[in-house]
């Protein structure tokens, strides 16, 4: 395991030292990161410019919950942005050296690239979270830090975990591009929105289908002692499941893989 | 045992069958048909530690799908493999360090990194330790000229560079058996000998070789043993030597007549070989089976007709042989 940390780490340190080479390049991706979190912000500024709440949630609240959202999928770019070259290894046969290499393909492919605007990702969300929660009235012991971490983590885990699934489903789907990770990726975006807005049909199939609702919702709504709070809770273990999904799934999908020629 | 052991070893690939068109591919999403394909069709192969062997066969015969299957790349529809006692697909991780690989037509350096950010990678990879690593590069700076290659991104390096680059890349944990898929494709001929010359260190090294190759010279340069593969079965596996004395049965002679003599005329004492007649009326091309007849015998009948000034016999080629196959003459 420390091993394969350390892999990971160097593979995605050598990328990060290819990518800081161009310098404008840099800078650009980190603005593109910002622009987009403070696109969010406008938003929902228009919303809650005509309502004072949106389903029980105040504007500092509904800011603490895109941030978290925007937070979290800064995450994505940053650490796990190979992933997205999946579909694309697959239909070239890009695989074949990597599964003859003493390290896990899944680790290979994960840290095979870095992308930057994950960083204006993580300023632009850290901020709106930071503002959140100084206009938010939560009531703050070591246990209620130590379990927001824990959320955070956990909820990290679940969106890296669903990028994994949605890509490895390129081993089944097949094509160049990603199209089934993106589909599922973007329609996750619904879940920077309170969950209450939306019909039960809704609010069902992202709890327990794609549980995209933990990824910020149910965290929130724990720490803002939200109407059944306690479901945020349950986070890590969705967490867990997550991670040992997308782990099964790529395994089965390596074990289809067929390469290219012949 | 052998280092290498495939046993029935078959690959079979399902493809969609679809009609062509659009009409076809909707078709195809409702009435799902798949054809069968057998790519490698029950190979059995032993190499020992040491040997250095060429794997041969025209485009489409299986010879990189039996190198995937070896490597683990693949798993096998039928058939075991055992390389250095484990099996490649299952024992991925053991494998994976006692092998080195190299698809000619594709690389594995990182294609952003500088070169020696992509080996440093796989020196972690491989847990190497820095001693081993640092002498590794400077025995594959020797004999490949790598110094110059290391801080240039491997997408600006040319295709001679980057074989260089890849050899190191396959090379650098100093595998038992090194597998290569095409290692001279593309290559012009400067870079190709420096490349069988370095095979050929590779070998006397001791370390065991499997090549992939449509060029010939390759097989000549660097290879003892030759199995040829065609359609996805094995059909010849020996020795060079002995493959040419198997199938190259043709023997071309070629004769310069004191005086010009029409090829009909030695045909009629020459029967069941073929006359040709060369550019200048003194000159004639014999072919002949050197199975029933021998060059004395050809030369004797000449003789009969005509003085003869000089001549020549051309080798047998391994080219020749390996062209019949190509063109299914050796199958029936």
């Amino acid at each position: 395991m420390r091993r394969t940390l350390r892999i990971y780490r160097r593979s995605l340190g050598a990328h990060l030292r290819a990518v800081l080479e161009y310098e404008a390049d840099f800078w650009v991706l980190i603005v593109a990161g910002l622009l987009f979190q403070v696109l969010n912000l406008i938003f929902l500024s228009a919303v809650f410019a005509h309502v004072p709440a949106l389903n029980g949630w105040s504007y500092p609240e509904a800011v603490l919950l895109a941030g978290t959202y925007g937070f979290v999928n800064g995450l994505g770019p940053l650490f796990f942005e190979g992933t997205w070259r999946l579909a694309g290894k697959i239909n070239h046969g890009e695989l074949d050296y990597p599964l003859t290499r003493p390290a896990p393909v899944l680790v290979q492919v994960v840290s095979g690239g870095i992308g930057l605007h994950g960083v204006g990702d993580l300023i632009g969300g850290g901020a709106m979270i930071g503002w959140g929660l100084a206009h938010s009235d939560i009531d703050w012991s070591p246990a209620r830090i130590g379990g927001a971490l824990l959320l955070l983590a956990s909820s990290a885990t679940i969106l890296l975990s669903l990028i994994v699934v949605g890509n490895a489903a390129s081993f089944w789907v097949g094509g160049n591009h990603p199209v089934f990770a993106m589909t599922l990726i973007r329609t996750g975006d619904m879940a920077k929105y309170p969950l209450s807005i939306y019909g039960v049909a809704v609010r069902a199939t992202f709890t327990v289908l794609v549980p995209y609702a933990f990824i910020s919702f149910f965290p929130a709504s724990w720490l803002l002692d939200k109407e059944s709070a306690w479901i945020g809770l349950l986070t890590p273990l969705v967490a867990l499941y997550c991670a040992y999904l997308a782990r099964l799934v790529f395994r089965h999908g390596l074990r289809r893989y067929d390469s290219a020629g012949h | 045992m052998s280092l290498v052991e495939a046993r029935g070893l078959t690959k079979i690939f399902r493809r969609p069958e679809k009609d062509p068109g659009l009409r076809g591919s909707l078709k195809h999403l409702v009435q799902r048909r798949f054809k069968e394909f057998r790519a490698v069709d029950g190979i059995e192969l032993s190499i020992e530690a040491g040997e250095s062997v060429a794997y041969v066969g025209p485009n489409g015969a299986g010879k990189s799908t039996t190198i995937k299957l070896l490597t683990g790349i693949l798993v096998p529809t039928a058939g075991t493999v055992r390389v250095a006692g484990a099996e490649p697909h299952t024992d991925r991780m053991v494998n994976a360090r006692n092998i080195g690989v190299l698809f000619g037509q594709r690389t594995q350096l990182w294609w952003d990194l500088p070169v020696r950010e992509s080996l440093a990678l796989l020196r972690d990879m491989y847990d190497l330790s820095p001693a081993f690593y640092k002498q590794r590069l400077e025995r594959l700076d020797e004999v490949l000229g790598l110094a110059d290659l290391l801080p240039v991104v491997a997408r600006k390096l040319s295709l001679g560079q980057r074989m260089r680059a890849d050899l190191a890349a396959a090379l650098l944990h100093q595998p038992k058996i090194v597998y290569l898929d095409e290692p001279t494709i593309g290559l012009d001929i400067s870079v190709k000998d420096r490349v069988r010359q370095f095979l050929r260190e590779l070998r006397e090294d001791g370390t065991t070789l499997m090549l992939t190759t449509h060029d010939l010279g390759d097989i000549e340069d660097v290879c003892e043993r030759i199995v040829i593969i065609d359609e996805g079965r094995k059909i010849f596996d020996g020795p060079l030597a002995q493959m040419k004395d198997r199938f190259a049965r043709v023997r071309r002679m070629h004769l310069q007549l004191a005086e010009p003599t029409p090829a009909e005329k030695l045909a009629e004492r020459l029967p069941d070989v073929e006359v040709i007649a060369g550019d200048s009326p003194t000159e004639v091309t014999v072919t002949f089976d050197r199975f029933t007849h021998t060059a004395g015998q050809i030369i004797a009948g000449v003789l009969d007709v005509v003085e003869v000034g000089e001549l020549h016999l051309d080798e047998p080629a391994i080219e020749d042989v390996v062209r019949k196959v190509y063109a299914g003459e050796l199958l029936r």
